[in-house]
């Protein structure tokens, strides 16, 4: 199936099974350099910048954000929606690849997954400070109460987004967690040092490679990777609802739960490049994390580059279409031109663009090039989300509710709180946890110089 | 109760297979094989089979009914309420609440299944016949108790013959099946 001397090795270098071990365990076993500390130190004051805005909403109130009566949804609902968009590479990684039995994706799935679980849990905590009141955040689970009992409305599309991001944290986390069991288990008879053995004795469960495991193990990731793949495009479509369910001209329609779900693929995949490109280059892990690698990715990011095109390009002629006067004021005099133009055209260049300059192999295969794009697809990415939910609360219907927006101290520091959580998470990540599947890795280390091919 | 096993210690995966072919050929029973990576071969040599897949299906199956059931009592029965001129059991709306809760019963039930069934739990303390399993070593282990000594060491000198690393006897407390 996978034909090697067309694409290449998928682990080069000729490693055996105990080098492969060894080389993904090294930066657990050495002490992270200076650059891991500053990194660390850098991230932690973002996210206690983060504490300190959180605290200021709960004490005050979310009257200390940049919303008002007409844009009830400012940049916590950016953030909100644009990090679970991140949070859908890893399971796209992991489960769409793993079902269509793409080999390449045992060097990825880790990392992407560890950076699903941490982007999740960023985005989980938008739409719950936005509730005003944080503690009484539980009234949004059906529980029997004392009010009659009376339930939530589980028509609303709110209620579902509350249910599929709780769904999905859990999922993939538990996904992620069953992938580590053999490599904990690496680590548990590797290490010499007894607090570790008992540690990760403790996490690994008792594994131990019998065939008895494997079998279960693999049906399992199996079971989980066909219906969480579900999942994943049924969480943003979600999202996508409690917009397009709304009468806001630029919101109401049909094509947002597709373009929602691409747009998600689309920035998680860039933010899986961003990170890959990063780790590999620091950690020396070319030979895992190969250029091939990172060349398949770009390929995938030009394809759903242009679907991001194509969307754009429909919603607006479905807006001239339509005749409709007020879709045609959102798109043509409140986007293509108008207070928010610099907005519109950052993602159409971000988006539908720069990542054109992927067609060239020369662009593929230089490490400086991809964390640019990948970048810049991931800025255009949260212009997109910004577009979406700003223009149109701005100026709707009566232009007695038009109002401009911007953001205050607290919106963008509860922002820089969370992209600090993030990186503190995927920084820990990298230290403690084996930053590739191990197991997998030595499965596919032969493919190619095998019958099995 | 202390028990004997022969283990044989591999660090080729063919060489490993052909052990497992030829023990199975003398009809001597495999305790158990361990491996680095799941080797799909051993699943067809020791007829390993696993009914997670049914087993996930009828989780499934629960969920969505429960779900359903649950929604319906909610919205039709204890507490009715009109939102936007629907009908109190407006099934389509309820398709994606459904969905959604369907799947994470599906996982949680299926992770349980799997940690009973496969004795993995915090705190389990598995036997671990050789700690390079997790590394880059094939291990056989054949049980020596119970078996006439000649078998025993039959499977030992299969196990070298056919390219075995090193082939040992130990005695293990508490083995878990």
């Amino acid at each position: 199936m996978y034909n090697k001397k067309i694409r290449g090795p998928l682990v080069e270098g000729n490693k055996t099974l105990g080098q492969i071990t060894k080389d993904v365990i090294l930066p657990m076993d050495v002490r992270p350099g200076m650059w891991w500390f500053i990194a660390f130190g850098v991230s932690l004051l973002a996210a206690l910048f983060g504490g300190y805005a959180i605290y200021m909403t709960v004490y005050k109130g979310i009257g200390t954000w940049g919303v008002n009566n007409s844009v009830g949804w400012g940049w916590e609902i950016v953030n909100f929606v644009w990090w679970i968009g991140i949070g859908h590479a890893g399971t796209a990684f992991s489960i769409f690849l793993l079902i269509l039995r793409q080999k390449w994706r045992t060097s990825i799935n880790r990392a992407a997954e560890a950076m699903t679980v941490f982007a999740v849990l960023s985005a989980a905590l938008f739409p719950a400070l936005h509730m005003g009141r944080v503690w009484l955040a539980f009234y949004i689970f059906p529980y029997p109460n004392t009010r009659g009992p009376l339930w939530v409305n589980f028509n609303s599309p709110l209620f579902w987004d509350f249910t599929a991001i709780t769904a999905y944290l859990l999922i993939s986390a538990s996904f992620w967690y069953l992938g580590m069991l053999p490599d904990l288990a690496t680590v548990r008879d590797r290490t010499t040092s007894k607090i570790r053995k008992a540690l990760y004795g403790f996490f690994s469960l008792g594994w131990t490679g019998s065939s008895r495991h494997w079998i279960r193990y693999e049906s399992l990731s199996f079971i989980l990777g066909g219906i969480a793949a579900v999942l994943v495009v049924s969480v943003h479509s979600i999202v996508s609802t409690d917009f397009a369910v709304g009468v806001e001209p630029g919101w109401h329609t049909t094509i947002f739960p597709p373009f929602f779900v691409v747009g998600a693929i689309f920035s998680g995949f860039a933010m899986v490049m961003t990170l890959m490109v990063l780790i590999r280059k620091v950690y020396k892990l070319t030979n895992y994390i190969t250029d091939n690698h990172m060349d398949a990715i770009a390929r995938i990011l030009i394809f759903i580059s242009l679907i991001m095109g194509l969307a754009y390009l429909t919603e607006i002629f479905i807006a001239w279409y339509s005749g409709n006067e007020f879709e045609m004021f959102t798109f043509f005099r409140n986007r293509i031109t108008g207070d928010y133009e610099f907005q519109f055209w950052g993602m159409i260049i971000c988006n539908a663009f720069i990542p054109q300059l992927f067609w060239f192999r020369k662009v593929r295969r230089n490490w400086i090039w991809l964390l640019v794009v990948s970048l810049s697809i991931n800025v255009g990415m949260w212009l997109e989300r910004y577009n979406i939910v700003v223009t149109s609360l701005s100026k709707d219907f009566l232009p007695s509710n038009w109002v401009s927006y911007s953001p205050t101290i607290i919106d963008i520091g509860v922002f820089v709180g969370t992209i600090g959580l993030f990186a503190c998470g995927v920084l820990l990540f990298m230290r403690y946890i084996p930053m590739m599947a191990i197991s997998e890795l030595k499965s596919v280390a032969n493919i190619g110089s095998k019958k099995e091919d | 109760m202390n028990k004997r096993f022969k283990i044989g210690i591999f660090d080729d995966e063919e060489k490993f297979l052909s052990s497992i072919r030829s023990l199975k050929e003398q009809k001597l029973s495999i305790h158990d094989v361990f491996t680095p990576y799941p080797v799909h071969e051993v699943f067809h040599l020791l007829k390993r089979k696993s009914r997670l897949p049914t087993a996930a299906y009828f989780f499934g199956l629960a969920g969505i009914i429960a779900t359903l059931a649950f929604l319906y009592y909610t919205s039709v029965l204890d507490w009715p309420i009109v939102y936007g001129g629907k009908p109190f059991n407006s099934f389509p709306s309820f398709i994606v609440v459904t969905i959604v809760i369907t799947i994470f019963t599906v996982t949680i039930a299926s992770l349980a299944l799997f940690s009973a069934r496969s004795k993995l739990f915090p705190g389990r303390d598995n036997t671990i016949f050789d700690p390079r399993a997790t590394d880059d070593k094939f291990i056989i282990v054949v049980e020596s108790d119970g078996v006439e000594l000649s078998a025993s060491d039959t499977a030992g000198d299969i196990m070298k013959q056919l390219g075995a690393v090193e082939v040992m006897e130990k005695e293990f407390g508490n083995v878990n099946e």
